[in-house]
């Protein structure tokens, strides 16, 4: 099989993932040759989809062991299958890197043969990198859940980021369709590395887990609750979210024919990222009473409808903290105004100067003490108004929000 | 009406801020010409003077924040509009008080961030959209057309990327090339232009690239308008992707 085609196969295989993910790394190793790692992910090019690419996404290989319901390479299906060798996507990488193609590698795989077998492939694909080409640049690869603690480490010393897909967001779920997998046994490498960064490397090593989203009946409470206790308890630095793309024709997951459900993995992206950016705990997010995230208006907008009683807040004399909390405002709008505000009390037309928009924020402020709007408006009434407004253009894009630039791209 | 013009370059900007001072006049058009011959009727050639530049020069180090004065300079970049007569006014309100500068609603000062922030925004497009081909003595060479001219602040990121590799930057559209050979760095006028051999690997990276980002896009969800609003064609020229055929 040429090298072209082994390409396009295992693109193909692991294209279904959340990929552009090498922002917000800082460089923690150094192995001499060329690569650097900037503080934020660059897109070097975008897909026909409209997605950022920024790393070389591939598979080691497609041909696995497992027999996961949701997924395509799963050992049931008949499906084409390619293997690399450690030397291919080494070549690969540097080359493309030398280009400014790409920024580094994001390597995930089938098991093949076995757990450690497949740990050591990529680990040996990691070797040649960082020590035949001195490649500096970013690598993220998956560590293998039951590989040995040995293999795990040595591959996390000499990787940026490292995953393990969690996919289904409870037990329950995982039981019923990736019988190999228990939510236990895919954290576990994460902690194994997790342990050895703290002990032995300056900055604590970047991990990162993926959920499925609509293969299962979880709601997006669960799926929120889960993520910030990934966030908070196991150090996770990202969650993704992917919505769930039906690949198999099996009783126990969605038809082949349901649509991806984008909108609602954008939300959750949204979501996230307030908790992790806006200060929000997802308990103010969502409750009991409502589960899921409002379709029609963004995370924060819908806080912000449901708390009026919070509202107006004063431009000019709001805390940072606060401010953030208003709809219409992002973290760049923020900082303006607290720049502005230092010299003068402003006006709505020094917010028109910096091109803040008031589409939205004038139903949540007051600048220099006087209301943007008739008060008497109640919540009826500002959503409906809110409803006309003119649709943003195609949100739908759940990887626009997963992204470099936070500050800049954080704006909800 | 006062028509003021330069030659274009930054000494002679400098100059022209010196003149403004001088003559305490604040001109209602500045514009760049390649030389004083093709001078309009109504309008006055200021002189590049080294020496008044240099002066003006150390003054902005002087009183002017790091911050401040780099923000000039990438405005000064924008060179798809003139730029030119709101930078001067920038840096006499900077005269006035270093500290009028972070006024943010003042429209001078909004005004220059917006071509800092359109200069800073170009460079990071040009940045992630070059591409380099392997020319036979594996020095890199790449051609671009960036809509702004971003080529002074490119090299840094790249000799970074690149650890040391000799390199070239070709802007077309304004004749420049950035050169990094053997740790220098240099901007040089390009005259002529034949087109360089490329290395025999060249053709099969090219295409194994084109198959990867083929197969990268997900069919039921292509969006040609959102990735245009990401990569506008302006950028493609270079960029083999977009042209080379499967
Ligand atoms: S282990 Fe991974 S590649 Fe194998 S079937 Fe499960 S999800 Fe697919």
């Amino acid at each position: 099989m040429t090298i072209e085609q082994k390409l396009s196969i295992l693109t193909d295989s692991a294209k279904y993932d959340v990929s552009c993910s090498s922002s917000g790394s800082v460089r923690t190793l150094d192995f001499g040759g060329v690569g650097s790692v900037g503080n934020g992910g660059i897109c070097h090019a975008y897909s026909a989809d409209g997605r950022c690419i920024s790393l070389l996404k591939i598979l080691l290989t497609n041909y696995c062991l497992y027999d996961c319901a949701y997924c395509v390479n799963r050992i049931s299906n008949d499906i084409r299958r390619a293997a690399f060798t450690p030397e291919e996507v080494a070549e690969l990488t540097i080359n493309f890197y030398r280009r400014n193609m790409i920024e580094g590698l994001f390597l995930s795989s089938g098991i093949i043969t076995s757990e450690d077998h497949t740990m050591r492939l990529i680990l040996k694909t990691l070797q040649l990198l960082r020590h035949s080409y001195g490649f500096n640049g970013y690598v993220h690869v998956k560590l293998i859940p039951g590989a040995s603690e040995e293999l795990i480490i040595q591959t996390a010393a000499l990787a940026d980021r490292v995953s393990s897909n969690i996919e289904l967001p409870s037990s329950a779920s995982l039981a019923l369709l990736a019988p190999d997998k228990t939510r236990e046994k895919v954290l576990q490498p994460l902690t194994m590395a997790k342990n050895y960064s703290l002990e032995h490397q300056k900055r604590p090593i970047g991990m990162s887990t993926q959920l499925i989203i609509g293969a299962t009946p979880e709601n997006d409470l669960d799926i929120l609750r889960l993520s910030s206790s990934l966030y908070d308890k196991a150090m996770l630095k990202r969650v993704y979210y992917s919505a769930y793309i039906p690949i198999n024709n099996t009783k126990n997951l969605p038809a082949l024919t349901t649509p991806p459900p984008l909108l609602r993995e954008h939300r959750l992206y949204q979501a996230d990222w307030l908790i992790r950016f806006y200060g929000f705990g997802f308990e103010e997010i969502l409750n009991e009473e409502t589960p899921y995230l409002d379709e029609r208006f963004d995370p924060k907008l819908s806080w912000a409808l449901r708390n009026l009683h919070l509202f107006p807040i004063e431009i000019n004399t709001a805390e940072r903290e606060i401010l953030l909390r208003i709809p219409g405002l992002g973290v760049r709008g923020v900082n303006k105004i607290l720049k502005a505000r230092r010299f003068r009390a402003l006006n709505v037309y020094d917010l028109e100067t910096m091109k803040i928009s008031l589409k939205r924020l004038r139903y949540f402020v007051t600048v220099r003490g006087k209301l943007l709007v008739d008060h008497s408006l109640d919540y009826q009434q500002i959503q409906t108004e809110l409803l006309l407004l003119p649709k943003p253009s195609p949100a739908a894009q759940p990887t626009l929000f997963d992204h470099f630039y936070p500050t800049v791209m954080g704006e909800l | 009406m006062i028509l003021w013009e330069y030659d274009g370059s930054f000494e002679g900007f400098l100059s022209l801020v010196h003149k403004s001072y001088a003559l305490k006049t604040i001109p209602d058009t500045i514009t760049r010409s390649q030389n004083s011959g093709t001078l309009l009727d109504e309008s006055i050639w200021i002189e590049t003077d080294p020496f008044n530049s240099e002066k003006v020069a150390a003054s902005l180090q002087k009183y002017f924040s790091k911050e401040a004065i780099e923000r000039l300079m990438h405005a000064f970049l924008c060179d798809d509009v003139n730029p030119e007569r709101d930078i001067l006014l920038y840096i006499r309100i900077g005269f006035k008080s270093a500290e009028y500068l972070n006024d943010l609603a003042h429209p001078t000062i909004y005004a220059i961030h917006g071509y800092q922030r359109r200069v800073l925004s170009t460079l990071h497009k040009m940045n992630a959209y070059l591409r380099f081909e392997e020319l036979e003595d594996k020095t890199l060479y790449a051609k671009i057309e960036p809509p702004r001219n971003v080529l002074p602040l490119m090299g840094a990121h790249f000799c970074k990327r690149l650890r040391g590799e000799p390199f070239i930057i070709h802007d077309r559209l304004r004749s420049l090339a950035l050169w990094f050979r053997e740790g220098e760095m240099k901007i040089e006028s390009v005259e002529g232009y034949t087109n360089p051999e490329s290395s025999p690997n060249e053709k099969k990276f090219r295409h194994l690239w084109k198959t990867f980002f083929d197969h990268v896009a997900i069919e039921s969800r292509k969006n040609p308008s959102l990735q245009r609003s990401h990569v506008p064609l302006k950028y493609r020229i270079y960029m083999s992707e977009f042209f080379i055929s499967p």
